[in-house]
């Protein structure tokens, strides 16, 4: 199989690539950082780190078309900037207001779609896909296969990288 | 939409001098006694139902065809009405009164004159559809008064005076027991001409709807009171049979319109999500894939959890040359570990279907190639694997 064609095969093909580099880059960076974890509060950090990374490296490949990798990237933004410490309000308040008033906005809608399928049901399915809040379930339905699809090849991926590590 | 469509119950129900405001700005000129002589009959024969008044039963009455309005009023009385499907005619001409007798309707309001327009009442009674004529005159008057309404008996394809092409289909969906004719005619018009409305998006999808349902329902809905999902069905004008209303809780048919489009996009996702989740083929219902759904996305991400856990332990020996020797490795597995790669899925099947796995289990199964088959030995074997990896 030559790249090429691999990569154009389909768009999840593209999507594991891109997932795949960034990820890889990622985790080269976190293991030059800091030197090889001995105590667990370490490991702790850096299997946050690491999981965070995936996050992120997985938002970056599905691309911002989505709501669910912008809800994804605003998140880790935020709770960076809340690390780092009133670094830049402005930044968050721009990125606060606009969760909210999408949320606000879609509220109206969704209390019509309740009515539909279970209530609980859907709001656990808001919580799990990130940036479900502000959705009708129409489009939620949607932001979750879309997401279960990344989720798989990102699956899929780490576990072929902690194979080959291990093996 | 639902405030006009209020207007038909801010008469009945709020305060009489806002009724009263309402009607006038409506304008009249129908038949005061025609609009109430409906009234009084329906009041009569629902006041056993309610036991209200008969403002009540009036907007009761009102809200039979204006489901939305229902709602908005908190009024849950469709289970009443069903009972008065036979006698649709009255039920939908009643309705009208508001943009006609203001004034005779404002007696009606304030004094609840049964016992005067009983008689008229009686006369009036009889002809389920002979009436629709004097109906189709009144309404014709109506529309010219009425232009803003979003009110069932506006019925503007007719005249052409709507400016508003979402209340042309809710005229065109509501009215069909009293005209067929008409009816038929109103949704025709409505189709090539319905574009100014706010929910253009909505009114795209009717469009094409409200063309099938009219050869649809035209072949006859006997069904129809069965079925929530007809409420949109008694739009097609059709004199041989007994047009149903929404039931409890439903809209408005052009609202009922959208909520079908929206419920089928909906269960059209469930299905693309069907094929997704593993084990799902057999699975109907909305509820019990939700369900799986959740399940699956939490599962997958306990997954991402663990494995992040274990590659922070892994020894870092990346390099720059190792990455892309490693991306080329996972983009484009080789034979062996491709069988590992084939193995995956499977294995990710029935950590999945024996439901969520604590996060301490190991689900990759593959870290132990000793243990391609048997799923549940691979378990305890993981585990032992993964302490020697690194914690």
């Amino acid at each position: 199989m030559n790249p090429d064609h691999h990569s154009s095969l389909n768009p999840s093909s593209s999507l594991k690539s891109r997932f795949t580099k960034t990820f890889l880059r990622s985790l080269i960076k976190i293991n030059k950082q800091r030197p090889f974890p001995y105590c667990p509060r370490e490991i702790f950090q850096r299997c946050h780190r690491v999981k965070t990374a995936a996050d992120k490296s997985l938002a970056r490949a599905a691309g911002s078309r989505r709501v669910w990798s912008r809800a994804m990237l605003c998140k880790i933004r935020n709770r960076s900037l809340r690390r780092g410490c009133q670094q830049r309000p402005s930044v968050r308040r721009i990125i606060i207001g606009y969760q909210t008033t999408k949320k606000g906005y879609c509220l109206q809608k969704k209390m019509s779609d309740d009515q539909e399928v279970g209530t609980d049901q859907a709001s656990k399915l808001r919580k799990l896909v990130p940036g479900g809040e502000a959705m009708d379930l129409c489009s939620l339905l949607d932001e979750a296969a879309h997401y279960i699809k990344c989720l798989n090849t990102q699956v899929q991926v780490m576990r072929r990288i902690a194979d080959i590590h291990s093996s | 939409m639902g405030s006009s469509g209020d207007n038909n119950d801010g008469l009945a129900f709020q305060s009489g001098g806002q009724s009263v405001v309402n009607c006038q700005s409506s304008g009249m000129g129908g038949n005061p006694f025609f609009a109430s002589a409906w009234d009084p009959v329906v009041s009569i024969s629902q006041h056993e139902n309610f036991g209200g008044s008969s403002m009540l039963s009036q907007s009761e009455l009102t809200n039979s065809p204006y489901p939305v309005v229902m709602e908005n009023q908190g009024i849950s009385t469709t289970s009443h009405l069903v009972h008065y499907q036979s006698g649709s005619s009255y039920v939908e001409l009643v309705p009208k009164f508001p943009s006609y007798g203001s004034g005779s309707f404002s007696e009606m309001v304030s004094s609840f004159g049964l016992n005067e327009c009983g008689q008229i009442a009686n006369t009036g009674c009889h002809p389920n559809y002979t009436t629709n004529k004097e109906a189709n005159i009144e309404r014709t008057i109506a529309n010219s008064a009425e232009s803003q309404e979003d009110h069932q008996l506006t019925e503007e394809p007719i005249t052409g005076a709507s400016p508003d092409g979402k209340k042309r289909k809710r005229v065109g969906e509501s009215n069909s027991s009293y005209d067929p004719n008409k009816n038929a005619e109103g949704e025709r018009l409505k189709d090539p001409s319905g574009h100014s409305s706010d929910v253009q998006k909505e009114q795209d999808e009717k469009k094409p709807r409200t063309e099938q349902n009219s050869g649809a329902n035209l072949r006859g809905k006997q069904s129809a009171k069965q079925a929530k999902n007809n409420s949109h069905s008694g739009e097609a004008p059709n004199e041989n049979y007994i047009h149903v209303r929404a039931r409890r809780g439903q809209a408005t048919n052009s609202h009922s319109l959208a909520e079908r489009v929206r419920r089928e996009k909906i269960s059209e996702r469930m299905r693309l999500l069907q094929e997704l989740v593993p084990g799902c083929n057999k699975i109907t219902g909305k509820a019990v894939m939700l369900d799986e759904i959740i399940n699956y996305v939490q599962s997958l991400q306990q997954q991402v959890e663990f494995l992040s856990m274990k590659l922070a332990t892994v020894n870092p020996e990346l390099s720059n040359d190792i990455e892309k020797i490693l991306s080329k490795d996972i983009l484009h597995p080789r034979g062996s570990n491709a069988a590992l790669m084939g193995f995956v899925p499977g294995m990710n099947a029935h950590p999945y279907s024996h439901g969520i796995f604590p996060a301490s289990i190991p689900v990759i199964s593959n870290a132990n190639p000793q243990f391609p088959s048997v799923p549940h030995t691979t378990l305890d074997n993981d585990l032992q694997s993964l302490f020697p990896n690194g914690i």
